[in-house]
């Protein structure tokens, strides 16, 4: 439901363009203030105070109040005397919406500016990472900050970022944390050696049966970690549970192989494709975080191998782990649930048993299957584990703030001069370093050492509002319109990396070189050549199409099991993000995201797609065949483009069945860039009846009989319609389901409000085709805003024109409209 | 399908565990309170015996109405299959019908429960979408130990109800579960830590007086919109400060002597009735007035034995099936619902019961799950020393309604706070 929310903040432009002229002032006259005026007020009600335009938010309120009561009908009051035409009162809402848009606009406009913009959290984790040199994976200094605040999906807009006292006092948490943690060894430590072999405990479900089959002889692994129950998803060694002694670098050494992968059972119990080997996977756990064979909060995977089958082989992988990490073992292509495949197991082999063998049960059931059986799953016999492993010492966070020579109080200046310099991306000033001195002489008088006192100042330079925001000079302070050299590096570093810049970058800005167009231009192809560009492709497609809310309406267990044992949800984010980097890479045209005829994906999404003779193609190499590659959609033509893609098809449901309304609404937004009009108040809501035979189109078309209805809903619903043959999490469908049972045929036919007709997906995308233009200056738009930290308003229409133009002249390349939005005046000005 | 009754269910073991205690900590508290820095002197001429509390619980997908209310209002309203388990109760409670906030969004409008206000519409208001419980835990400020305790979980459809908001709105991290709810309650620090949390209060301070500096320099050098920005920023300048002067002052008391045992988390359905056992102690002990409850994304059906999501069974559809699965759901929400209500009256305290003292909301910014709507919201107030026992059906069409916040006005007024408008209320309700 996000997008209809939304929606409200950008009122559309398009609904006035048509309407012919009306004067609201001469309608309410007429009409309202018979009992509305300043006497009267009838209702609470007061309309004689409005004046025209609308301007400022009590009038907006009192509009959009006309506007609802007018849509529903309800006034005019039958009794009254003076009746509006329909013609009058659609004019009517017309205008009034068209005013109610713009004055919310004029009450959202920073002036074409883009206000002191607060590093956002993935922002503040990037950056930190790169300051002090640390592995932030499975630490996560930010757990604790509030959910950014997010504008039309985009979360780096900086007049939309609220500082709070909570998030101060939560900057001033993060701060001591991450910089006791890069002092946290000032000794090397250790290098040791584990080794482990049986008294392999699993998680309380399984102990039983893994006591009397094996004696915990083996460490075994049944099913994905995204399952209802976790019985057997995380393998873990209860002997190391408390962990790792030192953050660092550790080699893991497992004997391990796939146990029958060839089992004479149903597939279906287990919802595992067998065809592929099996994947192990490590990801960290913490003893004090929860129980380690169910799911903790962070858990990045960290690596994996392929395990074969036959006898058990060693398998090495090397992972950076955190004091007090110890690694969980998972089974990344596993079963969907141990718990239903070991009873289900039991009780449709009875025959397999001893006679008189099984009790039943789910807890005998285990025993049965594990000593008479073949349970699919990976066994572990030994494992050895050595670190942590430091190639060079002291580490490079210890360098990267001291320098080359070691701590001395005398140095305390000059430390705290070099790290503030890089800390605020621009040269300190002497006051701003003074402060950081006081820190210092004020800890050192409250009896601390002087490299703690030092540290304490290097935790104060990471809550100073220098180091928070990207404050850049407005335009009345800086002489010209254009940003100086350090803030226009911040800026691009930003934009594509979501991070500080680089020490090329920087050296740039400090020589004033960046504001040359030539070395912007040069830089910022280097910047989307390095793998940092990634931050840029996920973090604009979460703003762009909102996936950043995938998973935000998990698809229920029962209707969707695939989502969960083929990991659907990555793999969805992953085409789209796969996709557009094919575009970036390829300069191809930004049109490929309306239509194409190749997509990138992976074998599970070829099957969640049924593009069944890709299958093919994937099994020649089984243990590749979660790799991501670009495919040829050829015969496929209802797959191709943005709206053959799961992450968008999921992202507009709402996990359990579609709206057409929610999706119409999307295309607007998203792919034709004319979101609607807000819906009014009071609008009699959908109210789903899958019992009998009416189907959501047999609702709608109700709704749009009203003819105040049917002024945005002929645009929406018709767009929304064309994706109904796509499920709640974007796999085929032909017919309606009723509980477990078939419901009625969908029909995905309509005609958009311009009168064009389609009647099937290749059709409507056609159709989308035709709307080329207006596609364009949306993402032009769209980057524009992500690029620079604000709103694109009126004022700038002339550039972004500008862009698209050229955009066209060249090509309409991705990789070029990039080009274009860095090289604008926009992206330069403050 | 049978489907397993929840009173045979494992989760009512609790029922003997509770807790029934008569604690003295009230009084000890405030002479040490008394003898405690002159900044705090003020605000004790407040403080008295039983002090006013405020509890508001709110779930995430609302109730089943047909059978959540009454067919005719009044006194001697017949109550349907989900309104049963608080049949105790009847003289305690109001049950109110027509109330809401006038929002839709399906699930965003839930966050707006006890705000009355949604996170966009947020901006420009003068309190932004500040929820009750906030703005009632500030006029209690650093009386208690905590001045509010935010009770839930991030999981869920868009995170959970999030019923907490804050002035500068962001939503009250909750805690999550009976685990972490007891430490907070009854476990003191250690004096090694005790130590570490003085030292500390002392960086904090240090830290905040360099970037204040900082900030000023900034100040000078930028634009009057950023100005209004970095406002914000000396503002939450000053908010820290006042956390820290009340946290130096609350680690110098220490904490009530648990009565029970340390509770491990399991699940919220499991946990949900320690969960209210603790809050009843945390109200008893008065380290806190206000609390509130989510139960949100993590109370799950499989716990139940039922196959299919809470969230999928709420767009029943109008499916038999799915809707006796859904009204089990609920029904175990009201059984534990009624049992608080239970505890909070067992403990006598003044002239009157906890219950007497404790204004208890009960609800969701959720009304019918099936279409999405957020009108017509289902909301009962429990206790607090407000004339109860009846059904209020109150008139909601198109050209009627009554702000949810009105009730809420009522309530922040019994709390003993003057204001005559909150959220988006137009007046006062009982």
């Amino acid at each position: 439901m996000r997008p209809l929310i939304i929606i409200g903040i950008h009122l559309a432009l398009q609904c006035g363009q048509t309407i012919s002229a009306v004067d609201p002032e001469i309608f309410l006259d007429k009409y309202c203030l018979n009992c509305h005026d300043r006497d009267l007020q009838k209702g609470d009600r007061d309309f004689e105070s409005l004046s025209f335009p609308i301007d400022g938010l009590p009038s907006i309120i009192k509009a959009q109040d006309i506007i609802d009561q007018l849509v529903l009908g309800e006034m005019p009051p039958q009794k009254a005397k003076a009746q509006p035409s329909e013609e009058e009162v659609t004019n009517l809402i017309a205008a009034l919406t068209q005013q109610v848009g713009q004055a919310r606009d004029s009450l959202e406009s920073t002036g074409a500016q883009t206000v002191l913009r607060r590093l956002n959290r993935r922002e503040y984790t990037n950056t930190i990472e790169d300051l002090l040199g640390l592995d932030l994976e499975s630490f996560d200094p930010t757990r604790n900050f509030p959910t950014d605040q997010t504008a039309e999906h985009m979360d780096n807009i900086g007049d939309t970022l609220v500082t709070s006292g909570y998030l101060l006092d939560q900057y001033l948490e993060a701060a001591d944390a991450v910089i006791e943690k890069v002092f946290s060894n000032l000794e090397k430590p250790k290098e040791e050696n584990w080794r482990f072999r049986g008294n392999f405990y699993q998680g309380s479900e399984l102990a039983y049966s893994h006591k009397r089959v094996f004696n915990y002889r083996y460490l075994c692994i049944y099913e994905v970690t995204d399952t209802p129950r976790q019985e057997g998803c995380y393998g873990y060694v209860n002997e190391f549970k408390t962990g790792v002694p030192a953050d660092g670098l550790y080699e893991i050494q497992l004997l391990a192989h796939a146990k029958n992968r060839d089992h004479p059972y149903d597939d279906k119990i287990f919802g595992t494709d067998f065809a592929e080997p099996f994947r192990l996977g490590i990801v960290p756990g913490r003893d004090d975080a929860g129980l380690l064979h169910n799911s903790q909060p962070i858990e990045p995977l960290l690596d994996e191998v392929t395990v074969g089958d036959g006898e058990p082989k060693w398998h090495t992988m090397k992972v950076w782990l955190h004091e007090g990490q110890t690694p969980r073992f998972t089974f990344i292509n596993g079963m969907e649930s141990s718990r239903s495949a070991f009873s289900a197991i039991a009780n449709r082999y009875k025959d397999h048993w001893p006679k008189g063998d099984f009790e039943g049960g789910i807890v005998d059931a285990r025993r049965v299957v594990l000593e008479h059986g073949k349970m699919p799953h990976i066994r572990i016999h030994e494992v050895k584990i050595r670190g942590p492993i430091f190639n060079t010492w002291p580490p490079r966070k210890h360098q990267i703030i001291l320098g080359d020579k070691p701590f001395r109080p005398e140095r305390t200046r000059e430390i705290l001069k070099r790290f503030a310099d890089r800390a605020y991306r621009r040269p300190a000033t002497k006051e701003e370093i003074d402060n950081l001195m006081n820190v210092v002489k004020i800890r050192r008088a409250e009896g601390h050492s002087p490299m703690q006192a030092m540290k304490d100042a290097l935790k104060a330079a990471l809550c100073s509002p220098a180091f928070i925001y990207l404050a850049e000079p407005g335009r009345q302070q800086s002489k010209g319109e254009k940003l100086g050299a350090h803030d226009l590096a911040s800026r691009l570093s930003y934009f594509l990396w979501s991070t500080m810049p680089d020490p090329e970058l920087r050296a740039l800005a400090d020589s004033g070189e960046i504001l040359k167009p030539a070395v912007l231009h040069q830089q910022m192809h280097r910047l989307l050549k390095d793998p940092r560009s990634e931050e840029f492709v996920a973090g604009f497609l979460d703003a762009w199409l909102n996936l950043r809310s995938l998973g935000d309406m998990p698809p229920d267990r029962d209707m969707f099991a695939d989502y969960y044992t083929w990991s659907l949800e990555s793999a969805f984010a992953e085409e789209t993000r796969a996709f557009t980097r094919h575009l970036l890479e390829n300069n191809r045209p930004i049109f490929d995201y309306l239509d194409s005829d190749y997509t990138v994906l992976n074998k599970s999404l070829a099957k969640h797609y049924e593009l069944d003779t890709l299958l093919k193609e994937f099994d020649r190499e089984p243990a590749k065949a979660h790799h991501f590659r670009k495919v040829s959609l050829a015969n496929y033509p209802n797959r191709g483009g943005l709206i053959g893609m799961g992450s968008v098809l999921t992202v507009t449901a709402n996990g359990i069945e579609t709206s057409p309304v929610t999706r119409g609404v999307w295309i607007l937004e998203n792919i034709f860039g004319t979101p609607p009009a807000p819906p009014p108040d009071d609008v009699p809501p959908i109210d789903p009846d899958i019992r009998g035979a009416t189907t959501i189109r047999d609702q709608l078309e109700k709704h749009r009989e009203v003819t105040t209805c049917n002024e945005c809903h002929r645009k929406i619903d018709p767009p929304g319609f064309a994706l109904e043959n796509f499920d709640p999490v974007g796999a085929w469908r032909t017919h309606y389901p009723a509980g477990r049972k078939q419901g009625p045929k969908i029909d995905a036919s309509d005609q958009l409000s311009s009168g064009q007709a389609f009647s099937s997906i290749p059709e409507f995308k056609e159709l989308l085709l035709n709307r080329k233009e207006p596609f364009a200056r949306m993402l032009t738009e769209r980057l524009l805003t992500y690029a620079t930290g604000r709103r694109m308003e009126v004022l700038d229409r002339g550039d972004v024109d500008k862009i698209v133009k050229q955009l066209g002249q060249r090509g309409n390349g991705m990789q070029d409209l990039l080009e274009l939005v860095t090289t604008s005046s926009l992206f330069q000005s403050p | 399908m049978t489907l397993k009754s929840p009173s045979s269910h494992r989760r009512f073991f609790l029922k003997t565990t509770g807790v029934s205690l008569a604690l003295p900590v009230l009084h000890s508290l405030s002479t040490k309170l008394l003898g405690a820095g002159t900044s705090l002197q003020a605000t004790e001429t407040k403080k008295s015996a039983s002090p006013t509390r405020m509890v508001a619980i709110g779930n995430l997908l609302g109730f089943y109405q047909p059978s959540f209310f009454p067919t005719a209002p009044g006194p001697n309203y017949e109550m349907p299959r989900l309104l049963k388990p608080l049949a105790p109760h009847r003289k305690d409670f109001t049950l109110f019908s027509g109330l809401d906030h006038d929002h839709k969004g399906g699930h965003f409008a839930v966050h707006s429960f006890l705000s009355g206000v949604l996170l966009m519409d947020a901006k420009g208001r003068p309190d932004g979408n500040i929820s009750m419980d906030q703005l009632a835990a500030e006029s209690v400020g650093s009386l208690t130990r905590f001045p509010s305790l935010t009770i839930g979980s991030e999981s869920g459809i868009h995170g959970g109800c999030k019923m907490c908001w804050t002035r500068s709105g962001t939503r009250v991290p909750p805690i999550p579960g009976p685990k972490q709810l007891f430490n907070k309650l009854f476990v003191d620090e250690s004096t090694d830590n005790l130590a570490k949390s003085y030292d500390k209060f002392h960086l904090k301070g240090s830290i905040l007086d360099a970037v204040l500096g900082d900030a000023k320099s900034l100040q000078r050098r930028i634009d009057r919109e950023d100005r209004e920005k970095l406002d914000e920023y000396f503002t939450s300048v000053r908010d820290v400060e006042k956390r820290l002067e009340l946290s130096r002052h609350w680690a110098d008391v220490p904490k009530p002597k648990p009565p029970i045992t340390a509770p491990k988390n399991t699940n919220m359905v499991d946990d949900l009735p320690l969960l209210y056992d603790l809050i009843v102690l945390a109200l008893q002990t008065d380290s806190t007035r206000i609390a509130t409850l989510e139960i949100g994304g993590d109370f799950e059906a499989r716990y139940f034995d039922i196959k299919k999501g809470y969230h999928a069974l709420s767009h029943h559809g109008k499916l038999q099936e799915n809707i006796d699965h859904l009204l089990v759901l609920e029904e175990y929400q009201m059984q534990q619902f009624s049992r608080f209500l239970e505890r909070l009256k067992s403990v006598k305290e003044g002239d009157g019961t906890l219950l007497d003292h404790s204004m208890v909301l009960f609800g969701s910014g959720m009304a019918n799950a099936n279409s999405h709507t957020n009108k017509n919201l289902p909301v009962i107030l429990a206790g607090g020393g407000f004339k109860h026992g009846e059904y209020k059906a109150i008139r909601r069409d198109e050209s009627h309604h009554t702000p949810l916040s009105n009730l809420y006005v009522s309530m922040l007024q019994k709390f003993g706070m003057e204001v005559d408008q909150f959220g988006t209320s137009t007046g006062t309700l009982l």
